[in-house]
């Protein structure tokens, strides 16, 4: 089994995080990451293992919430956690909707 | 005939009417002022825990059946990974593998009247973003949008061209919204719509190129994008040329798709099981119930107006109303004449209400008045022209019917007797007219119609009076 990771796939897990790497970084991440993932495959030596059983228990039900109104955030609260805001809006530097998500 | 084969499949994202959002008990509004309807949960904050809404569950089960598709009785939810700021927990919740409904279709009828079934490969839960809007060098965020619960249905690519997707589409909005699924509003964004368009040359090759379609802001945009998109792929290939797979958008201002960017590579979400959320476990009974509520759907009214003795044409205008087909629908069990009931609705009632820009619901024609009405239409002691003089306050007044009628003057002469009389003096003054009749020209009798109108001032029955004139001119 290789050691580490090549430096490709260390690049893209970095682009999916939206950071950057230096060099010394990647080499550094392709034996790290390596080690997490092996460590992670070892659940497939688990006998019986069912993919559901990672997810809940079978036997709960998930409770369901009446739909029913509750208390809200004061605008002026949410606002004051953003690092910035125009009017009610919160800001963001830009980035180009490409529809991503729903 | 184009020597290419156009292979289309669609996806759409409705957001679901319910009074609070999917995971979090704030409210599902619009138009409301932004982020004024979040809380810690829509916002991502951390430590907080999605609890999932019975009602978006109950809505999953309704549409599902409406779209004929089979209901998944376990299921869970995922998160689909990715970084944007449109979603501050870097993923949303949605149900990758265990879509709520699975193997359906809806019917659509072309302009040359066949039918086609446009197949539902699968329809999923899941939570909307927040809403951005691009400002120069910023982009500004409302959260309002963010945990509205969605359901997005995708069909197989199994759609040939614009005119399919349009009815589609089309018939996609109006069970949905008869369903009380979805207010269905394009303009509003409760109803988006993605489009993936392919063309090949033989049904043997594989699947073209693929193009995706977004922020369409219509159905006609859709059915426009869609023959653009096709025309495009085409003159590419017609030139020797090839393209990447790629997203575009519909531009309104130039009818055309523009580019929005080139897929480099696949989408990388690394889907893995909400484990906030446990399993949801359906029963056959739980489903009866809800399946139980679902209202009565478009076509099912559509016969019921015909077997009524509605005509096809008011059928059809009746039911692209909701509000007036839902009122139409509160009077079916009652006894009134409902060709006249719809007559009425969609005639001068109709012209009323457009012009006073008002829902029927906020007038003062209750139920009970609006029977009163048909029956006196019915039986003739109205006529039309009656009606449309006191049409206004009928809308708009607390007054009886009655009254309203007496107090305009129209009280119809509707007693034989009174009608025969004159009836019988207009024929004896106008023996030139009857000579005319008796020998076989039709418009005399109209005229002498139009006498006895006159003599009445318009106040005879008109039904009655012709009787009477027929009768006396034998």
């Amino acid at each position: 089994m290789e050691d580490k990771l090549s430096k490709e796939e260390v690049l893209h897990v970095a682009e999916l995080a939206r950071i950057s790497l230096t060099e010394e970084e990647i080499k550094k991440y392709q034996v790290e990451l390596k080690k997490l993932l092996n460590e992670v495959e070892k659940i497939n030596d688990v006998e019986g293992y069912d993919d559901d059983i990672l997810i809940a228990n079978w036997d709960s039900n998930a409770e369901l919430r009446k739909d029913v109104a509750g208390d809200m955030l004061n605008p002026k609260e949410v606002l004051e956690n953003a690092p910035r805001h125009a009017g009610n809006y919160i800001e963001v530097p830009v980035v180009i909707s490409d529809g991503e998500g729903a | 005939m184009s020597k290419y084969i156009p292979t289309i499949g669609v996806e759409v994202h409705v957001e679901l009417k319910t009074n609070t959002k999917i995971f979090s008990n704030s409210i599902n509004g619009y138009g409301q002022m932004a982020n004024s309807l979040t809380n810690v949960i829509d916002l991502g904050y951390p430590g907080t825990l999605p609890t999932l809404n019975e009602e978006v569950i109950n809505l999953g089960i309704k549409a599902a059946t409406i779209l004929n598709c089979k209901i998944r009785k376990v299921m869970h939810f995922d998160r689909k990974n990715y970084f944007y700021p449109d979603n501050p927990k870097n993923y949303q919740i949605t149900q990758a593998r265990t879509p709520i409904g699975y193997d359906g279709y809806v019917e659509i009828i072309k302009e040359n009247g066949e039918k086609k079934q446009i197949y539902i490969e699968e329809m999923h839960i899941e939570e909307d973003t927040c809403k951005s809007a691009h400002r120069g060098t910023k982009t500004l965020l409302d959260f309002n949008r963010a945990g509205v619960p969605l359901i997005e249905i995708v069909t197989k690519p199994c759609l040939t061209d614009g005119e399919e997707v349009k009815l589609y589409l089309e018939k996609l909005r109006e069970l949905l919204s008869y369903g009380n699924i979805s207010d269905c509003k394009i303009e509003e964004g409760s109803m988006r719509a993605d489009v993936n368009v392919s063309i090949r040359k033989n049904e043997k090759d594989p699947l073209g190129i693929k193009a995706e379609i977004k922020n369409i802001g219509s159905i006609s945009n859709a059915k426009l994008g869609v023959e653009k998109e096709i025309e495009r792929q085409e003159k590419l290939y017609d030139a020797g040329k090839t393209f990447k797979p790629q997203t575009r958008r519909f531009d309104d201002k130039i009818g055309d798709t523009v580019l929005m960017r080139v897929k480099e590579t696949g989408n990388d979400y690394r889907y893995f099981p909400e484990p906030d959320i446990p399993f949801v476990i359906l029963t056959d009974e739980m489903i009866a119930e809800v399946i139980k509520t679902i209202p009565m759907l478009p076509d099912e009214r559509r016969k019921k107006y015909q077997s009524l003795g509605v005509t096809e044409i008011n059928t059809n205008k009746l039911v692209q109303n909701k509000t007036l087909s839902d009122y139409f629908n509160d009077l079916l069990d009652t006894e009134i004449d409902f060709k006249t009931a719809s007559n009425l609705l969609l005639g001068d009632i109709s012209a009323y209400l457009n012009k006073s820009e008002k829902l029927i619901t906020d007038t003062k024609l209750s139920k009970e008045r609006f029977i009163e009405l048909v029956n006196l239409v019915s039986n003739n002691t109205l006529t039309s022209k009656n009606l449309k003089e006191i049409l206004v306050p009928i809308m708009e007044s607390d007054n009886s019917i009655p009254n309203i009628i007496k107090e305009n003057g129209i009280e119809n002469i509707t007693d034989d007797t009174e009608i025969r009389n004159i009836i019988k003096r207009i024929i004896s003054d106008n023996p030139e007219s009857v000579n005319d009749y008796k020998n076989g020209h039709d418009r005399a009798i109209k005229f002498l119609m139009g006498q006895v109108m006159k003599e009445t001032k318009g106040k005879a029955n008109p039904r009655i009076a012709m009787e009477i004139l027929t009768e006396e001119l034998q």
